[in-house]
Formats: structure tokens, C-alpha cells, sequence
């Protein structure tokens, strides 16, 4: 095995960003939103993400805002930890190690110092969980262990939205099924409610969500039919009551009171966001068109932002429930990666299927969506079981110019209906331009297609194969005979190829176009396509092919395919025979365009293994055992802008090209090399610019002050200024960012801060070496000397004392004497740090 | 690379970020500052300065790009996140009021203000390329170094008698260039003087570092480019201080308005210089930098872009990027206030490119992107419809003559099945009235047979019209009995492509179909070329009769609801009567009483309710359909289906009618 100690594989990005809620930051700047292992912070204004908040090792399952500071938040996680961050900054404060997997959690300004955390009841398994209150323990150490747990409710689902807190904490309200159980905390009572079973379609009235009014004793509950039923009087068994609302035709996804409760707000799968009147419920307001089902909503403290994620891996920012502001969209999973990856040549973006009906562009370098190209056309209807065209096959020629559709829609008693689009890029208008349409280009569905990849020749040709067992090549032909003369040239079929009427499973063309390889079953045909004649037939039983590819450049002879009873073969094209072949359960395999190597992903044993090699070689370029768990079905190798020197073997490969693959979990992850690593860190070079210094009110009468300061003793700025304290000195700086509540007491402080200021006074003349001050220049123009020096004749005499004091060198004793400085001011700062 | 800095304050400020050229700042003519995104190529933000009329913007440049913060020191884990390309943060804007903005595009917010250093209006800003110091030079003569840490100058100098126009630090940030009378270079660390070059007599708008060795070793060149002057000029800076003169000067057709350069490392690598004119003409050089050469440069190639207009009207460049590849540059063109950014690959090798745009298609279809992030692709009248049985949907049959053994088999029996098939259908027919009267052949016939022999040959389409309108069978017969042999084949042709068209001209066209196969089969099976000749026409009928199967099956399915629709009507007219009972009769209700102990609410209780009703109703109205539909024969449907349904629907009622 091949050491690959310097290339590991890292996250690209791509997560969910609509799996839990969102949580708007109390001025409404920031966004915060649990993506994968860390939380992203989003600035509301720009849709940029401003930084990730890393250190969880697990899925992150919740965010939620600390009641008692707006500008820390708790992240909870499935690793079983709760952390405690400074989201303006990206600082982890705190970590709370709790010992379960935790699956929400939920804060309340009443419970100070009290998070609740929903986990799974340790002793029955994983399907039962339970609602937990956890004391958190004041104290400065960074890892805290949390162990004082007291149960709160026994019996609850892990959907975050099942629970909340009702007015001013008093009491929680929690649904499962078709209860509802409402959690009084000063009387430790609950009561539960029940809703009976539809008898008619079971499990109509099941709950979907809770949500209590900020300011009047009403729960707001959701349900799979589309009601929304607002409880009230809930605090007595008997006399409570309800009343029904009813818009949704599918099942509510969400609920959210506005902060004065004014206003509920309602989605589900219409994706339209509903505003209800609270009391006057038969006025209500519509927002339509937000692009996909809506799965949690937010308003933001101040109530002008509402934000609705949705289920296509978005989060839409709604200015006062009118206009659409801002749209974050990570990358879109709907059902599943139905398309090839593939990479765009113009754009140098990641093509595959996004929304239904369209093909996502998505920039693989900033890890955001571009934009979806609609291929289908057709308006989307928003309903649960409702069959839609889906694109399920793309390409691209290699220059980019040519781009072929699929869209499909199998509905569940009718046909099959397929259409075949050719999309041409039209350099002029830089967009996609329709030329031919082809519907029912074959009877069954299409299993594979691929474009002639050759540079040099005329013609373009499409290949598509079909489980109707023929396939088909396409060619761009000049429409000669038609009399009008603005149609240039379209498709048309050119042959229509068989074998035996087995089901054809994937083509393949070689890398100079003179070669087409299409499996059938078993048997793998290889056909000319300038005459269209049966080539060879090469065959491995038993085992049906599922891969296939060419080598490329000096290893073009050879040619790969996978087979589904794990086994690889290399067959060598000019003797017709069985090269090489090894046991191994491919599930993927991908030929590099720039080089001669070919990845192949294995399935083993729950995870998956990388194996890089060139088909002319017996030993890998590069293995990595368990790249990820689960099964990697898509992968793409994307060409690197520029090409990477490294020199070492193993990472050899990944020079030209860069090689991704998405996790079964839709994450994006690719292999990185050290050097690569190395380059960017280099070119990282931090540019810090402190915040603060934002025009503000206060800063501007500070700055009076400092300014009449300055004028005050003009001389005596010249050793202030630049002088290590109190802004000089790193440690102090740090001293002073970081947070207060994580900072031993202030007495403890005093006298080593004093002591310091101490030491570095004595020798602070040395230290200046930079003067804020205009400076005189220009020593040969005796002229415009003789100008600034009327102006300010106390000048120039200053300057040259400077200049001079900075040209001589330092004496040895002062160095030693810097020297110590430095060492005092990190010593005490360790001290600290130390106890 | 495209850290570009300010622009003359003639021009309009735009400036390309840094490294990934992610974004394109631009300050239009209303004072506002607009930044692109070269990926989505959609406006990504707009900002408006506070002053934005009275002080306007007159340079623009993007801030080295910023990391986020990292926290205190932590282990690598083995899938963590790589530091994804660093995103271009802070943009400075000089202000013609003295001011200088430093704008955060990732927030979307002013971050802070630097001012009462000068008090002329900045004329240019650039960034020191390590530390976060801001250098800007303004009318007032001064150039100030801003420590963007503290927010303030950190020192300030008189750098020439005019205004100073331009400046540019160099790739290692020790050395600084400022032009105002004379170009002037400064040591950063000391702010002396190092050297002075003469040469321009009119205001300098450019100076850019071209090479990145240090001074000392001969080898730093940089370029200069002034007002009004069509030549950019490449200044070496020598050991020994004679550097009077420009070693190198570079021709372009206009004054240059946008800059950028890739420096060139060592003296292997040459210079790449990408420059836009005020003419809106982009020129591209490629130079090696070693010691003067005397004749002036023109350009490696210039490109021009043009709309798609019957008499082309050009499109002015605004700004170009080089990428890291040498043929990649990244245009914007088009408007000021609504840039064109496209990433182009441009053939070096040709020494003129014209590239013609569509912007307004191309503006229309971005403008859509913004909100939605959804981009349609263009889908015009020109595009083809290939449907099953048009030509080009199936492979072309070929002829026998050509294509293997194999295949010449397959397609022999293929076309010999429809001559056999075709002729079968017709063979009863055919037989049948073979002996009608020939005597009989009027004259019309025979004029049709002309007309269409005429309308064939001149290809018109009114003769072939008025012939084919014909529905007669026998007049079609005798017409193409008639045929001389030669205008068969055209006549096939026509019918197949007249097949193509309307399914009712394809009604008619099949009776002509079938008098030809009738009449000619055994010419046609004499043709050599046969299979290709009547290959499309194969592959529609085909093609056609395998959708007929289905066709029947909707056929008889809206058959049928059409007729239940129409019974339905007629039945609710009669029984409109017969439904009301004479007398009804009202138990006691004893309700079912489903609700569980704890759920007593009226509202619920009428809602479900009314639920069921609802369904009852509905589950009886498909029971009625389903009767009537199997009595539709029935001589007095209605009734019967009626009490029957009723009957069972309903009990109570049938005993009181009875």
C-alpha cells in the first residue's frame, strides 16, 4: 500500500442548512444555522457566510440563542456536547459535555442557567426520548462536564418543533402523535390532551408542531391534515378549548407567533407562507411563490425579519412579510442525486440536478449554488404525491458548447414520458439555447448517455442507451433540406443499435472518438462509429457491467469496466483480451480527463475505499481505506485552475485535476494535499482591522478627547503612541478580547497587570519606532522645504531627530532589555493561564 | 494580481478583486457603489454612500483578502474543512470630499470612515499587500499612510508640488511609487526618497509594478501610463541610478482606462498586461523584461466586441482581468451601471478578435437570476421538435447496398413487412373494385392526374392542394392509375411529408398512400435505392401505430364520460321531481356518539361530521354514474337507477314513499 500521510480528505461544504431551524440574531445582522459539524453564520444584508463556527464532532442538532447574553449562542450536537459560542467573532467559549447524543435543545430567558436538551432514553433504546433539564455550572474552565440532569418529560418526539416554551417560561407544551401535554413548571403538574384518530385516513389529526403565544396563555398547534388549532384554558382538565383554522391542504410544517403575538405565521408543502390575524383569524395574508416546501419559520426579535428554510436547502429572508431580501441556498438535494456530477467548462461549476426540473450550478471554489437552469419549463406544483418532470441525465461536451437533457416523468399507472433535450451555448446572448427537442427518444428509461469527447473531429455525436434494449446515436446534421433558411442545424438520430435484445447498461466512448463501448448485460460491444460496425464483443462472465470507461492518453488502449459480482477487468483493446483483472466491489468508476488515472470508489463493509491507479501500472497511485461511511455514488474529477507542483507520489494525482465525491448524507468532500494546504496558509496572511472603529457617537467624543490630548503635550505623544501598552502589548490585547466571564477575578489581575506596566515604562523611549506624525520628504526640492518649513518650523527638527534615532542601531544592552520585556509580558500572561 | 488601483477621477472607478476575481466593483455615474458577482454574473450588492453626490467616489481598490479569524491552536481532525479560497472583504474608496471608505462586501457595511487627513479629494488608494496599512495620495500633494488597525494616519507627507494622481506599492511592500510632476519612488520603512523618473508630460493615471524582484539586482521594472497619451511606458529601476529613461514603451490606440498585469517572477517568465482603452478596445501584451528595447510594442492581440446588429455597433470594454491561465481573461463590457462579465477564452494567435454579444438578451435573462437564483435558457421558434416518426427520430434506413451483411437482412424484411402489409390491408378492396368501370374516366380525372403531375414537377403548392382536398376514393385511384411512373416517386415524397404535417391532411394523404402502393407496388419494388426511399415513411407509420393502441384507449375512456355526462344531464332534468319525499319522518336521534371522554367540542364534532356527509354524498353520486353507466342501453334508465339508488342509499325514505 501506497503511504499517503500528506493528502487526507476534507469537507467542501454542500451540507443541509434547512435542517434544524435558523436563529436571526437579535439586531438582525446575523444569521445562524446548524450545517453538518458546524454551525454557519450568515450576514442577513449580503447572504455571504461571515464564518463557521467549528469544534463539534458530530451533526450539529440545534441552535439557540443564550437568553441571558443576545450575542453568545448554544449549539447542541450528536456527539453529545453543548457549546457555548461568541458568534460575532467565532469564538467557542464553552463546552458542556453532556455523554448522550443529544437531538434539540431549547433555552428560556425564565431558567437562568438552565438549558433543556432533548435525548433518547438511555435504557430502551433509541425510539424513545425524553425531555431533560441540565444545570450549567458556573466555573472558567473551557470543558465543563454537565451531570446534574432532572427529567422534565418523559415521553417526547426528537422534532425540535414538537416543543416550546409558552409565555415567560411557565409552563412547556410538547406533541407527539395525537397528544398534547402542556408541562406547568410551578405547579410540577401536566395535563394532556387528546385528539382521536381520524377513523376515516388514520392519522389525520396527528400533531406536525407546537408553538405558544409570547404574551397570552394560547398553544398554536399544527397538523398533518393542514389545520392549525389554537388552544386556550389548557390549565384545568376539563373546560379547555380549541378553535380550528383551516388554509393548508397539506400538513403544516411550521408555526411561529411574531414577537408581540400579534401575528401566527403558517407554512407546509404550498410554500406559501400564511399570516394569520391572532383573534381575528378570518383575516389573513399570503405570501405565494417561495420556491419549495417550507419546513421551519423564523421572525427575528424585532419581528421585521421573518426567514423560512425550505426543503430544497434554502433559507429565504422575507422583509415584513412583502419582499423576498435575500436567499441563501446551499447546495440542492431534493430526492437524491439523480445526474452525473459533471463539470461545466464555461463556468467551471459543478452541474447536477437541483430543484425539480432544473440543473444546479454550483461553484465548487466558494461552496455556494450560482444558479439552477431551468431545463423542464413547466410550472412546479406544490403537492405531496404529485408526479413532476425530473432531469435525471446531463452532459457536457468537453468544450462546453453542447449540453444533453433528460427529464422524465413516471407516473404510477401511466407510461413513461422522456424527453431528450440538446442545449447549445450561444456565445453571444452566454446562455443555453434549445435546439432540438426529442421526445420519446426511446421506450424505456435511459440508463446511460454520453458525448463523443474527441477534440479534432466535425461532428458532435450523442450516445444514449435504454432499457428498451437499443441504443441510439445521436449526430448534429445541417438541415439541408428544409426550405427555411433560419434554422441552422439540429439532431437527428444516426443509428439505433442492438445485441441480442439485452439491456444496455452503460456506453463509453475513447478518448480520439474512434471507438464506442456499450455494455450489455455481460458483454461488452465495441462499435465503430464512422461506419457504425461491430467491432468486437469482450466478455467476463458472470457478473453484469455496470462501469465502463476508456484509459486516456498513453494508456488509451486499455479499457475498464466494473462488474456487479465485484470484479474489474482491464481488457487491452489491440489484442482483445483480458489484461488484468482483480475482486473488487466497485461502485464507482471515474477516469481523470487530464491525465491517464482512473479512481475507483469500493464499497466494503459499510464504507467506502478510494483506490487511484493507471490501468498500465500493477500497483495504485494512491489507496485510502474508509474515505467515508456509506456508499459513494457520485464523484467528479474537476480541473485545477492551475496546475499544482507537488512532488511527491502519492499526491501526484490530484495536480491537475481535483477529485470530489458526495457522501450518501449529500455532504461534498475532496481530498486536499499538504502542499496545497501549505500554499494556502501562506497566502492567508491575516489582515485583522479592528471593528470598533466604526463612526459612532461615543467614538467620536472619544476621539475629541484623545485629540485635545494630543494637542496638550505634543512632545510627549511621540513616546505614547507607540509605546507597547496598553495597545502595544499582544498580551494585554488579549487581556482585554477576551471574555470577561472566562477571566479570573480582577483583583487576582491587578497586580500582575500592575507589575507589568511597571517593568515596560523604564525602557519605552527605546521602544518607539514609528511616529504618527507628517513627515517631511523630499530633501533635494530646497524650494518646497523652505514651504513646509514656514509652515510648521518646529517640523522638520522633529523629523530629523526621528529619522536619525531610527537609523542608529540598537545597542546590545537595549536588545536584552526588548527581550525581557517580551518574556515578562507573556510570563504573567501564562500565569494566568496556568492557575 | 488585480488588486487594481484607483482610476483618474475622469473615469469611472472599477476594479476587479483580488485573486479569484470573485466580485467587480464599480462606481457608476450616480454615485453609487455596485459590486458583480463574475460567477453569477448578477449584481450582488449596492451601496450608497452617505455623500454620494456632493463627494463622489473617484478610486476604488479591494483590500487583500481577509481569513476569518482562527481560534486558539487546535488539531487538524481528518475531515475538516480546508481553508475554502479566501473571500475578498474590504474595498477602499477614495472621495473627491478628502474622505477615504472602507467597505465591508461581506457585511454589506461601511466598516469605517478615514478622514481629516486630506484636504483635496483623493485621487488614488492602494493597499499594502501584507500589513493592513492603506496608502493615499490626494489633490493636496500629500500622500498618507493609514494604519487600518487603529483607524488612523499613521504618517503623512508631502510627496510632490501637484496633486499626486496615482500611486502603487510594491509586490514585497517595501517600496512605493506616487506620480504627480515627476513619477517618484519611496522607501516605506525610512519615507525617503529613492528615486525620481521623468518623462510624461501629462497627468500620470497608472503605475503598476511589473516585475517582483527586489530593486537591487537590476531586474524591477515598472509601468507607467498618463492622460491623453496613448503609451504605456516600462521604467527600469537600475542598480547604478541611470534610469533616466523608459527602457520599454507599449502602443495601444486610445488611453488607457483599466490595467491589469500579471508580474512576472523571474526573467523566464514574461510580463502579461491586459489593457482597456478609452475606446473601449481591450489589448493584450506579452513581454520579456530584460533591458530596453527601442521600437514600441504593439499588442500580442486586440480584442473588440460588437453587438449582433445588421451594422454592428461596438460595445465598449469597461475592464478586463487576466486569469491564471494565459488565454482566459475576464471581460466586463457593456454599461457602467449594468456591466456585461463574461470569462472568455481569447486566441492569442490572431492578432484582431471581434467577438459579437447580444447584451440585451443577455442583461434580460441575468436580471431574472437575482431574487430567484433561477436562470432560464433561451428557448426559441428555431429549436426542433423531433416527436416520434418525424425523419431524424429513428436511425435513416439505409440502403442494401452499403452498411454489413447483418444489417442489409434486418432492413430487407423490415421494408418488404409494410409493401406485404400495406398490400394485404388492401387486397380485398383492391380486388373489389379493380373491375369498375374504366370507360367511365371523365375528364376530370384525367385533369387531375395532369394538375398533379404539373403541381408535382413545379412543386406548387396550390395544385397539390386543390388535388389532394379530393375524398373520393375512386376519383384518387384513377388519378394515380394514371400517374406516369416517373412522378411516383415524387408524389411519395410529397405524401410522406405532407403525412408529417396535420393529422387531418393525414387522413386525406393516407387514401393517396394506398392508391400508390396499389397501383405502382411492383415499380416501386423495382427501385434500387427502395429502402432509403421509403425509410421515413416506414418509420412513421410505425411510429404511429404503436401510439394507436393507446389513442383507442383515451378514445374510449372520454367516450365514455362524454356519454355519462350527457345522461347525467338529461337524467337531473326528470328526477328532479322524483327526489323530494312526501313526507319525512324524524326519529329520535340516537347520535353516535364517537367522541371520547375527553373531546365534547361542538366545533369538532360538526366539522367531522360534515365531513362524513360529504363523503357519503360523493360515494353515492359515483355509485349513481357507475349504474347509470352500466343501464345506459336501458330503454328508461333514469328511473330506475334512480329509486334503486335511493333505495339503497337511504332507507328511511323508501318506506316512506312506499
Amino acid at each position: 500500500m501506497v503511504e499517503h500521510g500528506d493528502v487526507r480528505v476534507v469537507h467542501r461544504g454542500g451540507s443541509k442548512i434547512n435542517f434544524r431551524e435558523p436563529v436571526i440574531s437579535n439586531d438582525s445582522s446575523f444569521l445562524l444555522c446548524a450545517s453538518g459539524d458546524c454551525v454557519k453564520v450568515f450576514s442577513t444584508a449580503t447572504e455571504e457566510c461571515v464564518h463557521d463556527l467549528r469544534g463539534h464532532s458530530g451533526l450539529v442538532t440545534g441552535v439557540r440563542l443564550r437568553p441571558s447574553n443576545h450575542l453568545q449562542v448554544y449549539s447542541c450536537s450528536l456527539d453529545g456536547t453543548v457549546r457555548l459560542w461568541d458568534f460575532t467573532d467565532g469564538i467557542l467559549i464553552k463546552t458542556y459535555v453532556i455523554g448522550y447524543p443529544i437531538y434539540s435543545i431549547y433555552t428560556s430567558a425564565n431558567h437562568e442557567g438552565v438549558i433543556f436538551i432533548v435525548t433518547a432514553k438511555s435504557d430502551q433504546g433509541s425510539e424513545l426520548f425524553q425531555l431533560v433539564a441540565v444545570q450549567l455550572r458556573q466555573c472558567a474552565e473551557q470543558v465543563v462536564e454537565a451531570r446534574e440532569f432532572s427529567a422534565v418529560l418523559p415521553d417526547v418526539t426528537s422534532k425540535p418543533a414538537a416543543i416550546d416554551f409558552g409565555r415567560g417560561g411557565e409552563y412547556i407544551a410538547s406533541v407527539k402523535a395525537q397528544q398534547l401535554e402542556v408541562f406547568f413548571f410551578k405547579k410540577q403538574k401536566s395535563y394532556r390532551f387528546f385528539l382521536r384518530e381520524d377513523n376515516k385516513k388514520g392519522g389525520k389529526n396527528t400533531f406536525t408542531c407546537v408553538v405558544c403565544h409570547p404574551k397570552d396563555d394560547c398553544i398554536a398547534t399544527g397538523h398533518e391534515d393542514g389545520k392549525i388549532r389554537l388552544w386556550r384554558n389548557f390549565n384545568q382538565k376539563k373546560e379547555y378549548t380549541y378553535s380550528t383554522m383551516h388554509w393548508h391542504h397539506g400538513a403544516v410544517g411550521s408555526l411561529c407567533f411574531t414577537p408581540e403575538g400579534t401575528n401566527l405565521l403558517s407554512g407546509g408543502v404550498e410554500s406559501v407562507l400564511v399570516q394569520w390575524r391572532y383573534n381575528q383569524e378570518s383575516e389573513k395574508d399570503f405570501l405565494p411563490r417561495l420556491g419549495a416546501a417550507i419546513t421551519h419559520i423564523v421572525v427575528s426579535p424585532d419581528g421585521a425579519l421573518f426567514c423560512t428554510s425550505h426543503s430544497d436547502n434554502k433559507i429565504t429572508i422575507i422583509q415584513s412579510c412583502v419582499k423576498v431580501s435575500a436567499v441563501i441556498q446551499g447546495l440542492v438535494n431534493g430526492d437524491g442525486v439523480r445526474t452525473d456530477l459533471m463539470v461545466d467548462p464555461h463556468s467551471k461549476a459543478m452541474v447536477l440536478n437541483g430543484k425539480p426540473g432544473h440543473l444546479q450550478f454550483y461553484s465548487l471554489q466558494r461552496d455556494k449554488l450560482l444558479y439552477n437552469l431551468d431545463i423542464v419549463q413547466q410550472e412546479y406544483i406544490h403537492e405531496e404525491g404529485l408526479q413532476q418532470f425530473e432531469v435525471v441525465k446531463a452532459a457536457f461536451t468537453s468544450s462546453g458548447d453542447w449540453l444533453a437533457t433528460v427529464e422524465e416523468r413516471q407516473q404510477k399507472a401511466a407510461d413513461l414520458e422522456l424527453n431528450l433535450k440538446l442545449w447549445a451555448f450561444d456565445e453571444q446572448t452566454q446562455s443555453f439555447v434549445l435546439n432540438t427537442t426529442i421526445s420519446a427518444p426511446h421506450e424505456a428509461r435511459i440508463t446511460a448517455m454520453c458525448f463523443c469527447h474527441a477534440a479534432g473531429s466535425q461532428t458532435t455525436m450523442l450516445v444514449s442507451t435504454s432499457k428498451d434494449g437499443h441504443f441510439k446515436a445521436w449526430q448534429l446534421a445541417e438541415a439541408a433540406h428544409t426550405q427555411d433558411e433560419g434554422s441552422s442545424s439540429s439532431w437527428s438520430c444516426d443509428f439505433v443499435g442492438s445485441y441480442h435484445g439485452l439491456v444496455p447498461e452503460s456506453c463509453c466512448f475513447s478518448a480520439d472518438g474512434s471507438l464506442l463501448a456499450v455494455s450489455f448485460q455481460e458483454v461488452v460491444t465495441v462499435w465503430s462509429p464512422s461506419s457504425w460496425e461491430l467491432l468486437t464483443t469482450l466478455s467476463q462472465p458472470p457478473g453484469a457491467i455496470r462501469h465502463l470507461c476508456f484509459g486516456r492518453l498513453s494508456c488509451s488502449k486499455y479499457l475498464l469496466g466494473a462488474t456487479d459480482n465485484s470484479l474489474l477487468c482491464c481488457w487491452n483493446l489491440l489484442t482483445c483480451s483480458l489484461e488484468w483483472s482483480t475482486a473488487m466491489a466497485t461502485s464507482l468508476l471515474l477516469v481523470d480527463p487530464l491525465s491517464e488515472n482512473i479512481a475507483a470508489f469500493c464499497y466494503q463493509a459499510g464504507s467506502t475505499d478510494l483506490f487511484v491507479f493507471k490501468p498500465n501500472e500493477p500497483r495504485p497511485l494512491f489507496s485510502q481505506k474508509a474515505v467515508c461511511s456509506g456508499k459513494v455514488n457520485r464523484a467528479v474529477f474537476a480541473p485545477r485552475e492551475e496546475m499544482l507542483e507537488s512532488c511527491e507520489e502519492s499526491s501526484q494525482w490530484l495536480n491537475r485535476s481535483q477529485l470530489y465525491f458526495l457522501t450518501p448524507y449529500m455532504d461534498l468532500m475532496t481530498f486536499s494535499t499538504k502542499a496545497e494546504e501549505d500554499k494556502l496558509m501562506a497566502s492567508s496572511k491575516q489582515l485583522v482591522i479592528d471593528d470598533s472603529i466604526a463612526m459612532t457617537p461615543f467614538s467620536l467624543l472619544l476621539g475629541k478627547h484623545r485629540q485635545q490630548q494630543e494637542n496638550q503635550d505634543p512632545l510627549s505623544v511621540l513616546s505614547a503612541e507607540r509605546s507597547p501598552l496598553p495597545q502595544g502589548s499582544a498580551a494585554i490585547k488579549e487581556l482585554l478580547q477576551t471574555p470577561a466571564h472566562v477571566l479570573p477575578s480582577t483583583s487576582f489581575l491587578c497586580s500582575l497587570f500592575v507589575q507589568s506596566l511597571l517593568i515596560s515604562v523604564t525602557d519605552s523611549r527605546e521602544e518607539d519606532k514609528h511616529v504618527e506624525e507628517e513627515m517631511e520628504s523630499d530633501k533635494e526640492n530646497s524650494d518646497e522645504e523652505m514651504e513646509s518649513g514656514t509652515s510648521r518650523p518646529e517640523g522638520g527638527s522633529v523629523v530629523d531627530q526621528y529619522v536619525h534615532a531610527a537609523d542608529r542601531p540598537l545597542t546590545k544592552a537595549q536588545i536584552r532589555e526588548v527581550r525581557r520585556v517580551k518574556k515578562l509580558d507573556q510570563g504573567w500572561m501564562s500565569n494566568i493561564l496556568d492557575t | 494580481m488585480a488588486a487594481d488601483a484607483g482610476m483618474s477621477p475622469l473615469q469611472l472607478p472599477c476594479a476587479f478583486s483580488p485573486k479569484s476575481q470573485q466580485y467587480l466593483a464599480l462606481c457608476a455615474q450616480d454615485g453609487r457603489l455596485r459590486i458583480w458577482s463574475t460567477d453569477s454574473k448578477t449584481l450582488h450588492q449596492e451601496y450608497v454612500p452617505s455623500a454620494h453626490l456632493s463627494a463622489t467616489c473617484t478610486c476604488i481598490a479591494w483590500g487583500p483578502c481577509r481569513t476569518a479569524k482562527e481560534g486558539p491552536t487546535r488539531k487538524k481532525r481528518k475531515s475538516e474543512a480546508v481553508q475554502v479560497e479566501q473571500k475578498a472583504d474590504l474595498l477602499a474608496m477614495g472621495t473627491a470630499a478628502g474622505t477615504v471608505l472602507i467597505y465591508s462586501a461581506t457585511k454589506g457595511a461601511l466598516h469605517c470612515t478615514l478622514d481629516g487627513g486630506h484636504s483635496g479629494g483623493v485621487n488614488c488608494v492602494h493597499w499594502h499587500p501584507e500589513d493592513s496599512l492603506l496608502y493615499s495620495g490626494s489633490d493636496d500633494s500629500n500622500i498618507i499612510e493609514w494604519d487600518l488597525q487603529t483607524g488612523k494616519m499613521r504618517s503623512k507627507w508631502k510627496a510632490d508640488r501637484a496633486a499626486v494622481t496615482s500611486l502603487c506599492v510594491s509586490h514585497d511592500g517595501k517600496l512605493l511609487l506616487s506620480a504627480g510632476q515627476t513619477i517618484k519612488m519611496w522607501d516605506l520603512d525610512t519615507k525617503e526618497l529613492y528615486r525620481t523618473f521623468t518623462g510624461h508630460s501629462t497627468a500620470v493615471t497608472t503605475l503598476r509594478f511589473a516585475t517582483t524582484r527586489p530593486p537591487d539586482s537590476n531586474g524591477l521594472y515598472f509601468l507607467s501610463g498618463a492622460a491623453h497619451d496613448r503609451l504605456l511606458s516600462v521604467w527600469q529601476v537600475r542598480e547604478d541610478g541611470k534610469d533616466k529613461n523608459s527602457v520599454v514603451s507599449f502602443t495601444m490606440t486610445d488611453e488607457p482606462q483599466h490595467i491589469d498585469l500579471v508580474a512576472s517572477n523571474s526573467k523566464e517568465e514574461a510580463v502579461r498586461l491586459a489593457v482597456v482603452c478609452k475606446d473601449g478596445q481591450l489589448h493584450l501584451f506579452e513581454h520579456f523584461l530584460n533591458g530596453p528595447c527601442k521600437k514600441p510594442l504593439s499588442p500580442l492581440c486586440s480584442v473588440q466586441m460588437s453587438d449582433t446588429k445588421d451594422s454592428p455597433v461596438p460595445i465598449p470594454l469597461l475592464a478586463a482581468a487576466l486569469g491564471a491561465d494565459s488565454r482566459s481573461v475576464l471581460l466586463a463590457y457593456g454599461n457602467h451601471l449594468q456591466p456585461v462579465m463574461e470569462r472568455a477564452e481569447i486566441n492569442t494567435s490572431e492578432r484582431h478578435v471581434c467577438l459579437t454579444r447580444d447584451v440585451q438578451t443577455t442583461l434580460a435573462l441575468s436580471m431574472e437570476t437575482i431574487v430567484s437564483k433561477v436562470k432560464t435558457p433561451i428557448v426559441n421558434a428555431k429549436s426542433k421538435v423531433l416527436v416520434p416518426g418525424l425523419p431524424g427520430h429513428q436511425a435513416p434506413v439505409k440502403g442494401t447496398t452499403q452498411g454489413s451483411e447483418k444489417r442489409k437482412k434486418i432492413s430487407d424484411t423490415k421494408e418488404m413487412s409494410i409493401a406485404e402489409r400495406l398490400g394485404e390491408i388492401d387486397l380485398s378492396t383492391v380486388s373489389s373494385e379493380k373491375g369498375a368501370p374504366k370507360g367511365t374516366a371523365s375528364l376530370l380525372t384525367d385533369n387531375f392526374a395532369v394538375l398533379l403531375v404539373q403541381g408535382l414537377e413545379s412543386n406548387d403548392a396550390n395544385i397539390l392542394n386543390k388535388v389532394f382536398q379530393t375524398r373520393k376514393d375512386m376519383v384518387i385511384k384513377k388519378t394515380v392509375a394514371r400517374l406516369p411512373l416517373p412522378a411516383v416517386l415524387p408524389l411519395v415524397e410529397e405524401i410522406t411529408k405532407r403525412l408529417q404535417g396535420h393529422p387531418f391532411m393525414a387522413a386525406l394523404m393516407v387514401r393517396w398512400l394506398k392508391a400508390v402502393i396499389m397501383h405502382h407496388t411492383s415499380y416501386l419494388a423495382s427501385l434500387p435505392d427502395l429502402v432509403t426511399q421509403l425509410g421515413v415513411l416506414y418509420h412513421m407509420i410505425e411510429s404511429r401505430v404503436k401510439m394507436f393502441h393507446k389513442l383507442t384507449k383515451l378514445h374510449g375512456k372520454l367516450y365514455l364520460v362524454m356519454t355519462q355526462v350527457a345522461t347525467n344531464d338529461s337524467s337531473k332534468t326528470v328526477t328532479d321531481v322524483d327526489r323530494t319525499a312526501k313526507l319525512v319522518y324524524e326519529e329520535e336521534s340516537s347520535d353516535e356518539d364517537e367522541a371520547s371522554g375527553d373531546e365534547g367540542l361542538p366545533d369538532e364534532d360538526s366539522d367531522n361530521w360534515e365531513e362524513e356527509e360529504e363523503e357519503a354524498k360523493e360515494e353515492k353520486m359515483e355509485e349513481d354514474k357507475e349504474e347509470q353507466a352500466a343501464d345506459e342501453e336501458d330503454e328508461n334508465p333514469d328511473s330506475r337507477t334512480e329509486s334503486k339508488a335511493n333505495g339503497e342509499e337511504d332507507m328511511e325514505n323508501e318506506s316512506e314513499e312506499e
